[in-house]
């Protein structure tokens, strides 16, 4: 006879919002907001879990601490509430609850039987008819009034466990209550739960002890990180959980070993400052090629400016906008091992007060801007423009654009915009910073002309965390201090952090253009619609805003609609020393001073010095990567193969 | 209104232990002291001896009686201050219960506040003694007292309501609220007479003051002998129902966001 279901739990996820720090008083309250740094990490503590369990079944939970094994239960008792899926139970619960939590200390035990009985929803009444029972099984009918503060804990064990399952709920839930007491107890209790077994009661029961699940349990439940990873017959389900418990220790084990050596200061083949892309790549291929690798970084956290941060669900791009473009087959390749990228196009837009209008400058923006309807049309107004102002030697930043672009563009989409960038007039601003204004007259929005383009679904730090796998790396490590504490503790030393810092500022300081973000966690589901605006005008202080989720076309893994909105307004601020560095500056005053360090570099035989920093010269991230595998080639001697067979397995 | 039936199917699911739980703290306040229900007795008392020695000179011109009119509003503002600060622990400090197994929530703050309401009940005695004491006339109008009460007990526990649903999310609340019940306690008018006020902080208090409508009817008749007006018995409700429904708005509204902050 088929029985019916007596918990059906469909499709269940719970989430809960971690903050980043956790914030329970108003006065943290008050000055996050203030500082716009209320951000919360979502988190998903069930991911689509599906339970059916008949009546009479006895089901074991088990996975590591913070799998979502309590939160199961927690669900399936009521005390929370399903944020997507469905949870239906068909019949009384009893929950056994920790030792103490229903017991008032001062109470006497014929009290608290009362309270207890009162907590778990029975009637006085009902607790009066099984009170003796009660008392019977727990065996404390001497100690009935004194107060239970005076009761060793294995007596109080068994008073919560005899109230608990003298009342023949139909679903009785075990989380690990039965760890205390003594091995009589012990017996005792499962002895009973057996019995309440075999008349009918379904059970639920949450152990690390995997015998005793074993021995319970005719169905069990393997929960990892929120997902059910397998679930049936308890022998089977048991001993792969028993299987994968000891690989993971044993590669923690390996990998916790290294750190340890890495933080003695033990040799290493390659030394890598900096778990940025480059470094992250160069240590990856190190490895693979059976050197001793080790990576330390400064912050506290690894993927250098690529680093993003999931908040409420949404990829953080956390130092600033990252589109991954690249034409270079190898290198998109290559990036594509370690994570699946999307169909994103970037095509910002721009805002010029009220107006606003597509980016690059395409026929787009020409026919918004002037009505005009042909290219030719739009050659021949920015032809006239240009020529009225009969510019032939641009003395400064302004004439150069006027000559370029012509005033209406000039003045809505680059004049303020630049300003901003810069914070001087760009009367005051050399030429030769704008060399040419890219113009298109086609209508195409896409901002890069390159071959691939795409942002990997699931965020970047990913790509980081994969290649730094196995490689022992220790964050929160300035170079100056490591070097200091473990000199020569390298053969060769990739150094990608800023080149003058290396050589402690000896020659004088580089220059960087910086800007700063301001995040806010904002409640409205789309608040500009596209990913990147540019703000030309002068009215507002920042030059764009990144509304983050646009990144991922606003959706989750699963592909649903995420809630809520996270945005980054991008400001340029002066820079100053110990400000985060962003973009080295190109004029000839700093272009010298790298070239001394330069020089100075190439003498240092056991450093190599590469990224952005290290090499004072921005790039992309394809030019990041591709200059990487470039030095993997020259220092490891093997080719990277990156044939286009291991892509989209 | 199947949520309805399904609350009120609750409600009567956990009565039991709406009982056990007054019993329970009623029971060990007694319990712990020494003295046990005496002290709910003793204690205004004293303190109404001291600050009768204190004050009772300075105020003699306009106040009569000024041990009652100090027991009178003590009783009351006493009554509010524990009960809401109490209230305002009462679902935090039940975490543990509530992580392990489904209770309306509500049923904690309830309890709280009952036993502190009841425990305030017993403690009249201590003001029937100084009516004895210093030969005061019962009027008949003390019968409308348990009206008072009522309009009282429901302001304490929407207040409660509200207040322990914030400190589920802000903990230093609690800190706050101590240094409003402070303030609160010195404009209700609790030792001087509330003519004595300059006259806008007079109108105010008057007005705004949920607490001085609830002194003002216990002194009209215990002290006057005469039914309080429309206007404070009128002020008296609608601040009590008020409270209700913001304090249980509030609670329900976020009730479910508890157990992910506890």
């Amino acid at each position: 006879m088929e029985k019916e279901n007596i918990i059906d739990v469909d499709h269940l996820s719970i989430q809960f919002n971690l903050g980043n720090v956790k914030v329970n008083n108003l006065k943290e309250y008050t000055i996050r907001r203030l500082k716009h740094e209320l951000t919360f990490q979502e988190f998903l503590a069930l991911k689509d879990v599906d339970l059916h369990v008949k009546k009479g079944e006895s089901w074991g939970l088990i996975g590591t601490n913070g799998s979502g094994k309590s939160t199961l239960l927690k669900t399936i008792t009521g005390i929370m509430k399903p944020y997507k899926g469905t949870v239906k139970v068909r019949g009384k619960i009893a929950p056994m609850i920790e030792l103490g939590a229903g017991f008032d200390q001062e109470l006497t035990a014929r009290e608290n039987i009362f309270l207890n009985g009162a907590v778990l929803g029975h009637s006085k009444k009902f607790m009066e008819e099984h009170f003796d029972e009660i008392v019977e099984f727990a065996e404390l009918q001497r100690f009935l009034n004194s107060p239970i503060k005076n009761y060793s804990s294995g007596m109080k064990a068994r008073l919560g466990f005899a109230v608990a399952t003298m009342v023949d709920p139909d679903i009785l839930i075990c989380d690990e209550v039965l760890a205390v007491g003594d091995e009589a107890f012990r017996k005792r209790c499962e002895e009973r739960m057996q019995h309440m077994l075999s008349g009918g009661t379904t059970l639920l029961y949450v152990s690390h002890d995997i015998e005793s699940v074993k021995q319970l349990c005719d169905h069990v439940l393997w929960l990892d990180h929120g997902e059910v990873l397998m679930s049936g017959d308890p022998d089977t389900v048991c001993d792969a959980y028993a299987r994968r418990l000891d690989k993971v220790y044993s590669f923690r084990r390996k990998l916790e070993e290294d750190r340890e050596q890495l933080e003695r200061g033990d040799h290493v083949d390659y030394l890598v400052v900096g778990a940025g892309l480059f470094g992250s790549v160069f240590a990856h291929e190190a490895k693979k090629a059976g050197k001793k690798v080790a990576v330390i970084e400064k912050r506290d956290h690894i993927g250098g400016n690529i680093y993003t941060e999931k908040v409420n669900g949404i990829h953080v791009h956390k130092y600033g906008a990252h589109i991954f473009h690249t034409s270079d087959r190898k290198v998109w390749n290559y990036v594509n091992r370690y994570a699946e990228f999307n169909q994103y196009i970037n095509a910002p837009v721009a805002r010029y007060r009220d107006e606003l209008y597509n980016l690059p400058f395409n026929m787009n923006t020409f026919s918004r801007m002037w009505g005009v309807v042909t290219p030719e049309e739009a050659r021949s107004k920015i032809q006239e423009q240009i020529s009225q102002l009969s510019i032939t030697e641009p003395k400064n930043l302004e004439e150069q654009a006027l000559s370029l672009v012509g005033r209406d563009v000039y003045e809505k989409l680059v004049k303020d915009y630049t300003e901003k960038q810069w914070g001087r007039d760009c009367k005051d601003l050399p030429a030769f910073i704008i060399r040419r204004l890219p113009m298109r007259f086609t209508y195409d929005n896409n901002y890069f002309n390159d071959r691939y383009q795409g942002i990997p679904i699931g965020g970047y730090t990913q790509i980081v965390e994969k290649l730094l796998a196995g490689v022992p790396t220790l964050l929160g490590t300035s170079w100056q201090e490591y070097a200091k504490a473990h000199p020569d503790s390298y053969d060769k030393l990739i150094f990608t952090g800023p080149i003058d810092e290396y050589f402690d500022y000896a020659l004088g300081k580089l220059q960087y253009r910086t800007v700063r973000f301001e995040t806010e966690v904002l409640e409205t589901d789309n608040y500009q619609g596209n990913a990147v605006v540019n703000y030309t005008g002068h009215e507002v202080p920042w030059t764009r805003i990144i509304e983050h989720k646009w990144f991922e076309f606003g959706k989750d893994a699963s592909g649903r609609d995420i809630p809520g909105t996270v945005i980054s307004k991008e400001f340029s601020t002066e820079w100053k020393s110990g400000m985060e560095p962003y973009y080295p500056v190109n004029d000839e005053e700093n272009g010298a001073l790298y070239e001394k360090y330069r020089q100075l570099a190439e003498k240092e035989e056991r450093v190599i010095f590469g990224g952005r920093l290290g090499t004072y010269k921005y790039y992309n991230m394809d030019q990041v990567v591709a200059q990487a595998l470039e030095l993997c080639e020259k220092e490891l001697g093997h080719r990277v193969s990156v044939s286009s067979r291991h892509v989209n397995l | 209104m199947s949520t309805l039936k399904f609350r009120i199917r609750m409600f009567i699911k956990y009565k039991d232990l709406l009982a056990e739980l007054i019993k329970r703290d009623i029971k060990l306040k007694y319990r712990r002291s020494f003295l046990g229900y005496v002290w709910s007795v003793l204690n205004p008392l004293l303190i109404m001896i001291v600050m009768t020695v204190v004050f009772s000179a300075m105020f003699k011109k306009n106040i009569e009686n000024y041990p009652i009119y100090l027991l009178t509003g003590r009783t009351l503002f006493e009554f509010m201050k524990n009960g809401t600060q109490k209230g305002m622990k009462s679902v935090t400090q039940n975490a543990l219960l509530m992580k392990k197994t489904y209770i309306p929530k509500y049923i904690f703050t309830v309890s709280t506040v009952t036993s502190v309401f009841i425990d305030t009940v017993f403690s009249l005695a201590a003001f029937f003694i100084v009516m004895i004491a210093t030969r005061s006339p019962f009027y008949v109008e003390l019968f409308y007292l348990p009206v008072i009460l009522v309009q009282l007990y429901l302001f304490t526990l929407g207040l409660s309501f509200f207040l322990a649903e914030l400190h589920v999310f802000f903990r230093d609340i609690e800190y706050i609220y101590h240094a409003v019940c402070t303030a609160w306690m010195y404009l209700s008018a609790l030792f001087y007479p509330v003519e004595s006020l300059p006259h806008l902080l007079q109108v105010l208090v008057k007005t705004v003051n949920p607490m001085y409508y609830y002194i003002a009817q216990f002194r009209d008749i215990a002290l006057y002998g005469r039914m309080p007006g429309m206007r404070i018995v009128v002020g008296g409700w609608i601040w009590g129902i008020a409270l209700m429904a913001f304090g249980l708005f509030m609670f329900q509204k976020n009730k479910d966001k508890f157990v992910l902050y506890l």
